[in-house]
């Protein structure tokens, strides 16, 4: 029997008459990095949204570690222990590097003192402990990308939601994310990632869930989705490719 | 933009006697320059605590809001009917003052700050503009009468104390309830995690939500805090000036003030306020008594808005910072709009 930290059972989200999620059934098992890949339109961030508590979801359910948690508030969810982040980048640009860590809110009755140490730690990790009291604005874009998974850690989350942590970083930058994305997960920390970099994804994920018009058509390692009919026509419109892999 | 060192800054020790000056020349104004400038002061540091009360839910929170002035004129008739209405002694009417604020604002919280920018800003001026209507066909207020207060020794506790009820008394009174709220908002809004979660969620929402920050209830919060603040100057300043009439202290020109005061100042800063009510209150008074015009500072203050707008939206403080940047003014205009969700 699997340990799944996350399960969604016919997760529906509609906006008017889209429906951008259809009956998401997915579950990630505890202490993997689960990716999620599709096409732009497929229902991923509404995915990420309706989980995290931002939608309200039309039907379904979402399952936290044992718990029902579907249509919990997001700051409420973020507490229990669902960490994420956004597509755009949202420091909170007026603030610190370290105001924008001691800002996080837990419930884990952790001192001042304490949560100063953990924010001096995690910016240690991420390496961006040089720019701790510096303006957040003044941040380069990959160095806000650190700075939001450091605010994520700042939850002490058991699962976290990366939604295109690649995305305009350059491959330095992007390696070192990964590096520190690997070494969370070794941890137990679980990820869910959306990612539209497929090096990144097949490199990166334990498992890949694929998304297209708001279903979720397929699910398997990186190789057994790569090969799957339906998502080939999601990608290519019913053309054969050549090659083996997703030319994306 | 530039990085410059405040004045104060290159002068080793410089900050800690400005500030023992400072503090000397409060304690001693009122024994030293007599009535009128006791007066001048008692107007001054009413407007920096006004202007420090907006700046927590317009500078801080960033929620525009043009009903903050209800509040003062909420604070002043609780005073108001408390004393003439009941016959109580101030202190009632001060403590009355807090109470009535903190229920009217946490009633108009929960609805009007499930708005945003011009939104909000249109229905907090609509609430204030129905209070001031409100209390002009009031009976308790004294309606288009208006109420005077008592001012005798005995109406402070309600038995008499043995020091005059006059210019130096509010000077102090004024004084005691400016620096409070000056250490409030410093102890809360820059020194606290509290101040941090406010700031995160002035600069985006959902990521201030995703962090575990309950936003709803953190923007009631400073929203009804700000709100008794400026009730609390309300109930003094209708004891000090002995009659209040709604057209008065439910002006619009009241929230106007505080708004330009906080902006001229800087938003979201601990003395931005400070410079920017002194500014505005300095320039209103001294042109009117010494140029007999009431109207000659607005020109001023608007050209003021204006440059502070285009060429510097860190306000006052932020020129002290060296925080001026003439040749951006669509990403100053734009920074500003941010900053009350007006874009």
């Amino acid at each position: 029997m699997t340990d799944d930290i996350l399960r969604t059972t016919d997760l529906t989200k509609r906006f008017g008459a889209l429906t951008a999620n259809d009956e998401i059934t997915l579950s990630v098992e505890r202490g993997e990095i689960r990716g999620i890949i599709g096409p732009n339109g497929s229902g991923k961030t509404t995915f990420f949204n309706t989980v995290t508590g931002f939608y309200e979801p039309d039907g379904g359910s979402v399952h936290f570690d044992g718990d029902d948690v579907t249509g919990w508030k997001p700051h409420r969810l973020a507490r229990r222990g669902i960490g994420r982040t956004f597509q755009i980048v949202s420091p909170f640009k007026n603030m610190t590097v370290r105001q924008n860590m001691l800002a996080v809110q837990t419930e884990d009755g952790s001192s001042r003192e304490e949560k100063r140490d953990r924010a001096g730690e995690i910016m240690e990790f991420l390496e961006i402990d040089h720019v701790a009291d510096n303006e957040a604005r003044g941040m380069s874009g990959g160095q806000q990308k650190l700075l939001e998974l450091g605010r994520v850690l700042m939850l002490d989350p058991e699962l976290v939601m990366l939604d295109e942590p690649a995305a305009g970083v350059n491959p330095a930058l992007e390696s070192r994310i990964m590096d520190h994305i690997h070494d969370l997960n070794d941890d137990g920390t679980t990820f869910v990632v959306i990612e539209h970099d497929m090096h990144v994804m097949k490199t990166l994920a334990d498992s890949v869930s694929v998304f297209d018009s708001g279903n979720h058509i397929a699910q398997g390692d990186f190789e057994e989705v790569s090969q799957d009919e339906s998502v080939r026509e999601a990608y290519l419109g019913g053309t054969t490719a050549e090659d083996d892999e997703v030319p994306i | 933009m530039t990085d410059a060192v405040p004045f104060l800054d290159r002068i080793p020790g410089a900050r800690r006697y400005w500030y023992v000056g400072i503090g000397a020349l409060l304690l001693v104004w009122p024994m030293v320059f007599g009535n009128f400038w006791a007066r001048i002061g008692i107007g001054a540091l009413m407007w920096i605590g006004l202007a420090q009360s907006w700046n927590m839910i317009g500078g801080y929170a960033g929620y525009l809001d043009f009903g903050h002035g209800a509040y003062f004129g909420i604070g002043a008739f609780a005073a108001g009917i408390a004393m003439v209405q009941f016959g109580y002694p101030f202190l009632v009417g001060f403590a009355l003052a807090i109470v009535v604020s903190a229920a009217v604002s946490y009633l108009v919280a929960v609805p009007t700050l499930r708005l945003t920018g011009a939104y909000f800003a249109i229905a907090t001026w609509a609430f204030a503009e129905s209070m001031k209507q409100a209390a002009l066909v009031t009976g308790i207020t004294g309606g288009t009468f208006g109420l005077s207060l008592p001012r005798s020794p005995d109406t402070l506790i309600g038995v008499a104390v043995p020091f005059e009820i006059a210019e130096t008394f509010f000077y102090y009174a004024m004084l005691a309830l400016c620096l409070g709220t000056m250490a409030l908002t410093y102890y809360l809004f820059e020194r606290n995690e509290f101040g941090y979660r406010v700031k995160a969620m002035r600069d985006d929402q959902d990521a201030a939500e995703s962090l575990g920050i309950d936003t709803t209830r953190v923007k009631r919060q400073v929203y009804v805090l700000s709100c008794m603040v400026a009730a609390v100057f309300g109930s003094v300043h209708a004891w000090y000036i002995v009659y209040i009439h709604p057209n008065d202290v439910l002006a619009p020109i009241i929230t106007d003030r505080m708004v330009i005061m906080a902006l001229l100042g800087g938003l979201g800063t601990l003395t931005g306020p400070v410079a920017g009510g002194l500014l505005v209150f300095l320039l209103e008074r001294l042109s009117s008594v010494f140029l007999g015009s009431t109207t000659f500072y607005l020109p001023l203050i608007g050209t003021l808005i204006m440059i502070t707008v285009l060429f510097a939206p860190s306000g006052i403080i932020g020129i002290l910072r060296g925080e001026v940047d003439r040749g951006d003014v669509r990403r100053n205009v734009k920074e500003l709009g941010e900053k009350f969700d007006l874009l």
